[in-house]
């Protein structure tokens, strides 16, 4: 009956607004998608966030491109690549590609970038994504070998990912302030006018290459910033927005039931977890983390099934371990605990915590997620002293070891390599909360061997003493809702990545 | 016999007594009854939470999540339905009128003595007191309460606690004005020069003389920042600085629905009314008593 109600509600309201409006877009071959949150810097280096990988897939392109149905390696703007050894690289280059404002491309861009990249003193903000390489060096016009710091299996998946390249001339003038006003790559689509705070317009770029992305065939996107989802969702109704995403589920299963919009739903490499302070490194004392049988009644304590189907829906999962189950490496056969508040509870009186304890707990994002293991928490007798801060904040509390308990989430960078995420927290750097010497042993023999069969075989080793030790409860892996009219056609990709160059109007 | 019923001055004698007069004053008011009646319903049911409410208030049921309330088609299980993780929504509610009211009335409490303390003093003694009370009077008004409460809840972080300090600290300022001004007012009259012609102390006179006659003002200003506080622990929850979760807190119960705005609108309407009431029988209750304890209006 409510539904009833509110349906026609919003279907007369939408009706309204949108007469005359409804396939205007359409018309004018204009998207109209919103970002959540602003940019901090459109220069792709210089800002971490998704959205600004969203604008770097579009604007700029890398040597080379994963398919992310089949998960193949295929050249982009090189064509082809083979090891000269186990730390060169070297790269054919596409010929008669141009950058938006007409500069060539050639082997000087892709020496330039990486050179530039690479140095650690130009700050590029995720170091993690180019510190692996060392330099480049032109062969000829059309020929690079790029030179690794050291042995890294993963640096294919990462020069299909993060590392775009530049053009030197322009970028050389203009630098990254530059780059981030007025954007040139060699991607699909080409940036037409950057307002910050309110709006990116793309068009499409009509000489774009024989890419493995596609053709794009939208004549142009418009992306406004906007940060509150009522309000998406609201101009979703009245026309004047075609697609959004990163709907949160409750949202996105009311608009499915409404009928006349396409949700689509995917998952994405994004895992949350809860990491607790193994080490002891925070000021807690006594630290119940430290016993194992602690951390072992947290991960019974929390139904993530529950979770899961409740909360997170759609195609998001369990996740037992420290990385994302198709991520190469991240092997599943480990220890894995089951929802068991008694055995928690007896865990804890075990370890001497018959009546619990009170202890900080943190979280940055998803405070409903975070407030229900929370509960859970509570109900086997942990009593938590809850804190919301920025992820800036949070990251920096948790780099100083001040995190007893937290809530956090990890995305991969969409780099489908155990390595993105597992090594990234247990190599002893400033965020390893355990600091397990065994751990860090084998990471590093599966990070920098180039034998599939011993990666396998280390990160399995890892993440085993991982699990057995519990020094994380792994909880889930996130989805991303998307929604659009029914005039808009899209596959979403399980990356989280939005493509623009593949959708089409229907 | 009829002699004396018709003598004026015996009249006046054997009219109704001021107690009498008081009473009539209170229930012919119509504003000041229905504040103190839904304020006090409102403190029973904070008093008596534990036992009223029809299911814990932290108890979740992700199973059960945001159940419709009895009107929009629920079950009687959850007269007022479920939130977000499956808590039921009454018992959440009867739970934050506790924190509301203890807010309300610790703040109103913290900043009364303050800045009664402040406004009496500077009214009374003048001179180099009211300079520096004035001058700290205007440095307080300088400041955005809600700017400086989330700055001071930014860094020590939010709880209860730290919310019902920071709101004591940060609201008396009109206290201090109001009673600066009317102490101003009372201490030319002839009785406190009377006072002090007998030789009475000056606690005494502030005390015996001085207050009585300014009460009235001060439950005015005291309501009213009890309202204030209220609202203002419901923003600073509602933007995840006040009061942390699990508490049920009303302003977190709005901030929490709010979301889901678009499509289950009695999330965020339920405990928005339930604010609105409770700082309207507040204001009510406070008009009230004015009127009905203002001297202009005893006689």
């Amino acid at each position: 009956m409510k539904h009833t109600i509110l349906k026609s509600t919003i279907a007369a309201a939408a009706l309204a607004a949108s007469t005359g409006l409804a396939w205007a877009d359409k018309d004018t071959d204009t998207l109209n998608v919103a970002f959540t949150k602003e940019l901090e810097n459109v220069d792709s280096y210089f800002n971490s966030s998704r959205e600004g990988v969203v604008m770097q897939r579009a604007v700029w392109d890398g040597l080379i491109y994963r398919d992310p149905e089949t998960n193949e390696y295929k050249g982009n703007l090189a064509t082809s690549w083979e090891w000269v050894d186990d730390t060169t690289l070297e790269l054919k280059l596409r010929e008669g590609v141009t950058f938006h404002n007409g500069e060539v491309f050639n082997a000087d861009d892709v020496v330039f970038t990486v050179n530039f990249v690479a140095d650690e003193a130009n700050g590029v903000k995720t170091q993690r994504n180019v510190n692996w390489m060392k330099s480049a060096e032109k062969v000829d016009d059309y020929t690079v070998r790029i030179h690794l710091k050291d042995k890294f299996p993963a640096a294919i998946e990462f020069l299909s990912g993060p590392v775009s390249m530049y053009p030197n001339e322009y970028y050389a003038k203009v630098g990254s302030s530059g780059m981030g006003l007025n954007p040139v790559g060699t991607g699909p689509y080409k940036v037409v006018s950057v307002v910050p705070g309110q709006h990116f317009v793309l068009e499409k770029n009509e000489n774009y290459h024989d890419s493995p992305k596609g053709q794009p065939t939208i004549a142009k996107v418009d992306i406004r910033t906007i940060p509150d989802v009522n309000t998406q969702i609201a101009e979703l109704f009245s026309g004047s927005l075609d697609l959004i995403w990163q709907v949160p589920a409750d949202q996105a299963e009311k608009l499915d039931q409404m009928g006349q919009f396409t949700v689509a739903n995917e998952s994405t490499m994004r895992v949350g977890y809860l990491t607790m302070d193994a080490a002891g490194r925070s000021t807690m004392n006594p630290n119940p983390y430290t016993d194992v049988r602690v951390r072992q009644a947290i991960n019974y304590a929390i139904d993530r099934n529950a979770i899961v189907s409740a909360l997170l829906k759609g195609k998001s999962q369990v996740v037992n371990t420290p990385c994302f189950p198709s991520q190469f490496g991240c092997v599943q056969d480990v220890t894995t605990y089951e929802y068991n508040p008694e055995k928690a509870k007896a865990l804890l009186a075990e370890a001497g915590y018959a009546d619990g304890f009170t202890t900080e707990f943190y979280a940055y994002r998803n405070r409903d997620y975070a407030e229900a293991i929370a509960s859970y928490l509570n109900a086997v007798g942990i009593k938590t002293d809850f804190k919301m801060l920025q992820y800036s904040a949070l990251r920096e509390l948790n780099m100083k070891g001040e995190v007893p308990l937290s809530f956090l989430t990890w995305g991969s960078y969409s780099i489908n390599d155990a390595s993105a995420m597992v090594s990234q927290f247990f190599k002893h750097g400033s965020l390893d909360d355990s600091r397990d010497d065994q751990v860090l042993a084998d990471l590093n023999v599966a990070d920098s061997s180039t034998d599939p069969d011993t990666r396998i075989a280390h990160y399995s080793k890892a993440l085993k003493r991982i699990a057995d030790e519990a020094y994380w409860a792994p909880l889930f892996s996130y989805n991303t809702n998307y929604v659009f009219k029914p005039s808009v056609s899209y596959t979403p990709t399980p990356d989280e990545v939005l493509r623009f160059t593949t959708m089409t109007w229907n | 016999m009829t002699h004396t019923a018709n003598d004026p001055l015996l009249e006046e004698i054997t009219g109704p007594t001021p107690g009498q007069l008081l009473r009539k004053r209170v229930f012919g008011h119509q504003g000041l009854l229905i504040g103190v009646i839904v304020v006090a319903i409102l403190t029973l049911i904070a008093i008596l939470a534990p036992l009223l409410a029809p299911h814990d208030p932290y108890a979740q049921d992700l199973m059960a999540r945001m159940k419709p309330p009895v009107f929009l088609g629920g079950t009687w299980e959850h007269p007022l339905g479920t939130d977000h993780l499956g808590r039921d929504y009454l018992s959440r509610l009867i739970y934050g009128a506790r924190v509301s009211l203890l807010i309300g009335v610790v703040a109103a409490t913290i900043s009364g003595l303050i800045g009664t303390a402040m406004g009496v003093a500077a009214g009374y003694f003048g001179g180099r007191v009211d300079a520096v009370v004035t001058f700290l009077i205007n440095v307080r008004l300088a400041m955005p309460v809600v700017l400086v409460a989330l700055a001071v809840v930014a860094i020590l972080g939010g709880s209860l606690t730290v919310v019902i300090c920071v709101l004591g600290l940060l609201l008396w300022d009109r206290f201090a004005v109001v009673m600066r001004a009317s102490t101003l007012q009372v201490r030319q009259r002839e009785y406190v020069a009377a006072a002090q012609a007998i030789g009475a102390s000056t606690p005494r006179i502030l005390l015996t003389e001085i207050m009585p006659n300014i009460a009235n003002n001060l439950i005015v200003v005291v309501t009213l920042e009890m309202a204030h506080a209220i609202l203002l622990e419901a923003a600073l929850s509602f933007l995840g600085l006040g009061v942390q979760p699990p508490t049920p807190s009303w302003g977190l119960m709005v901030s929490e629905g709010k979301n889901m705005m678009l499509f289950e609108p009695w999330l965020v309407l339920i405990p928005g009314a339930v604010l609105f009431v409770l700082v309207l029988a507040i204001n009510l209750m406070g008009d009230g008593l004015r009127d009905v304890t203002a001297p202009e209006n005893r006689s």
